[in-house]
């Protein structure tokens, strides 16, 4: 464990380092992520500063929802997103070879060797809004809410990586999956604009439990507000596990398939 | 013991076939085809601890194949492995602590930054305690020449300078096996002299265990005693790499350049490969080289010589048509 640790801090230095190299691009990632940021915002505001209410919830609420989603989107970038968004390109390119034969979970190292420190504002302003909509929902919000929404938020922020992982791990078995992840993408903007509480029927079961999209903001929000019930709680505990252990299997059965490429 | 063994190897892969076209294209829509390719076919091999051994073969033989699955990264469809004691696919770290594997066409340094940078994760990696990651470090770069590089930025060295480092990353755990996959590809005269140098230390002076697959007939020769000649998957040849060379490489290839347009002549017994005015190269028995090269230097006056042996899938083809005895 001590030594995963130390290994992930020098992964994290030497990313630094190697992005320190290029200065425009190591300043300029913190402006493209805040700006983009920003545009969300915007696009939030043209839609939402017309309706009073969306599926019951109200505009606070519905601050809290975004923020909520930027710090789990944000944190997937921070941390992870860059380095298993290559995953792919390594299981078809043969890349993976080199990953396969030293001495550490080659999962671990792909996760944590491409953290993206120009997300790091973003979760600043992501707890902005948060913060914003919390005032505007008049929620009293008090230090066990705010460890209970950490812990989820974190929480979701897994189960983000782990269908994340689920959708990278697909080339092992097939191919061509660029259309199935445009597809993810599509749903996980669909899902950053609408809260999962509206969802109903096929699209329920769609978002709730095939790609719990639909679970990963709402639930953290419903925690700050008072509206989480312990069976809510519950399934969201659950489908965390559940998708956590299913994503590290199939990254494992993935690996027993792994064919190289020719060189 | 053995420190590698293999028994009855064999690797197969499925590969999609279709028909040509977009009518096939369609088809192969609905229905899929696959044919069964056999990269290692029933593949016996040990190697003793401090034995430097070279795997021969032409493209596509399934040299490569062989070295993925002794350093797990394939698991084998049946038979038998196994590597310093372990079940290599199994991926187990106290496997992966005590081999290295460099492949010639995928680079483990990090491009942007400096040796030093990549040779620090490698520390942290295999564990290696500081005094051994510094006397490592300091012998390698020693051995090499290339200390005053290791602040320089991977992506300014040149081809040579980079496959040092790599071999120099690839041993500074200390490997009781190394796996070279084509280490000297691309590498200019010098610099595949230098490697070959140092490689025939570390596997004398460190005791490592070396195979070594190359497409270089004079990387094999020079520095390993013994030869494993592979081709569609099957062993052909496992012995001295002298009597396999004495026995097989039985020509030369001469290739003659002229300053100016000259209508030349083959000595007997010559197989032009490639002619122009200004070019000729041929292939010659060994035997009768040393003459042919003197009835030309005596004929005409030639810009540049250059006599080479013969390449590696010339004498596989040879073995294999001998049945691969001697």
């Amino acid at each position: 464990m001590i030594a995963n640790l130390k290994f992930i801090a020098l992964l994290i230095k030497l990313k630094l380092s190697h992005m320190m190299v290029f200065r425009l691009s190591f300043f300029g990632a913190f402006f493209s992520d805040a700006a983009l940021f920003v545009m969300q915002l915007a696009a939030f505001q043209a839609i939402y500063g017309q309706v009073d209410a969306i599926g019951g919830w109200s505009r606070g609420q519905m601050l809290i929802f975004i923020g909520t989603f930027s710090m789990i989107n944000g944190l997937s970038m921070l941390i992870c997103f860059f380095g298993i968004v290559n995953i792919p390109d390594k299981i078809r390119g043969g890349d993976l070879d080199l990953y396969l034969t030293k001495p550490v979970n080659p999962l671990l190292r792909l996760t944590f060797e491409n953290i993206n420190l120009g997300s790091a504002p973003l979760l600043f302003l992501s707890g902005g809004i948060v913060a914003h909509g919390a005032a505007v929902e008049g929620a009293a919000v008090t230090m066990p809410l705010i460890l209970a929404y950490s812990a989820l938020t974190l929480l979701m922020a897994l189960l983000y990586y782990d269908i994340d992982l689920i959708m990278r791990t697909l080339p092992f078995f097939f191919i061509g999956t660029n259309a199935i992840n445009r597809m993810t993408d599509a749903l996980v903007i669909l899902n950053f604009r609408v809260p999962g509480v509206i969802y109903k029927g096929v699209f329920k079961v769609l978002f709730w439990f095939v790609l719990p999209y639909g679970v990963m903001a709402t639930v953290p929000t419903q925690a700050l507000t008072g509206a989480l019930t312990p069976l809510g709680l519950l399934y969201a505990l659950g489908i965390v596990a559940l998708f956590t252990a299913f994503a590290l299997r199939f990254w494992r059965f993935g690996l027993s398939r792994y064919k190289s490429a020719s060189s | 013991m053995n420190i590698i063994h293999t028994s009855h190897l064999t690797k197969t892969f499925r590969r999609f076939v279709k028909d040509p076209g977009l009518r096939g294209s369609v088809k192969s829509l609905l229905k899929r085809k696959y044919t069964d390719k056999t990269a290692v076919d029933d593949f016996d091999l040990s190697v003793e601890p401090g034995e430097f051994v070279g795997l021969i073969g032409p493209n596509g033989a399934g040299k490569t194949t062989l070295v993925k699955m002794l350093t797990g990264i394939v698991a084998p469809s049946s038979g038998e492995i196994s590597v310093l004691g372990y079940f290599p696919n199994k991926l187990e770290n106290a496997f992966k602590m005590q081999y290295a594997v460099v492949m010639g066409q995928k680079s483990q340094l990090f491009f942007e930054l400096t040796p030093a940078d990549t040779f620090r994760l490698f520390k942290e990696l295999y564990r290696i305690p500081d005094g051994d990651y510094k006397r490592n470090v300091g012998y390698f770069t020693e051995l090499f020449g290339v200390s005053e590089f290791m602040d320089v930025q991977v992506r300014t060295l040149s081809l040579g300078e980079r496959m040092k480092m790599e071999l120099i990353t690839a041993l500074l755990h200390n490997p009781g096996v190394l796996f070279l996959d084509e280490p000297t590809i691309g590498l200019d005269a010098a610099a595949q002299r230098q490697i070959r140098a140092f490689l025939r230390e570390v596997n004398t002076q460190k005791g490592t265990t070396i195979l070594l697959t190359s497409h270089y007939m004079e990387d094999v020769r020079s520095l390993c005693p013994r030869s494993v000649v592979i081709n569609g998957g099957k062993k052909l040849y496992d012995g001295s790499t002298e009597s396999l060379f004495d026995a097989y490489q039985t020509h030369k290839k001469i290739t003659v350049a002229f300053d100016r347009e000259t209508v030349f002549e083959a000595p007997p017994n010559a197989e032009i490969l490639e002619r122009n005015p200004y070019k000729v190269t041929f292939m010659i028995p060994k035997a009768e080289s040393g003459a042919a090269l003197s009835s030309v230097m005596s004929r005409y006056t030639p810009s540049d010589v250059a006599v080479e042996e013969e390449d590696i899938g010339a004498v596989v083809e040879r073995i294999y048509a001998g049945g691969g005895a001697l």
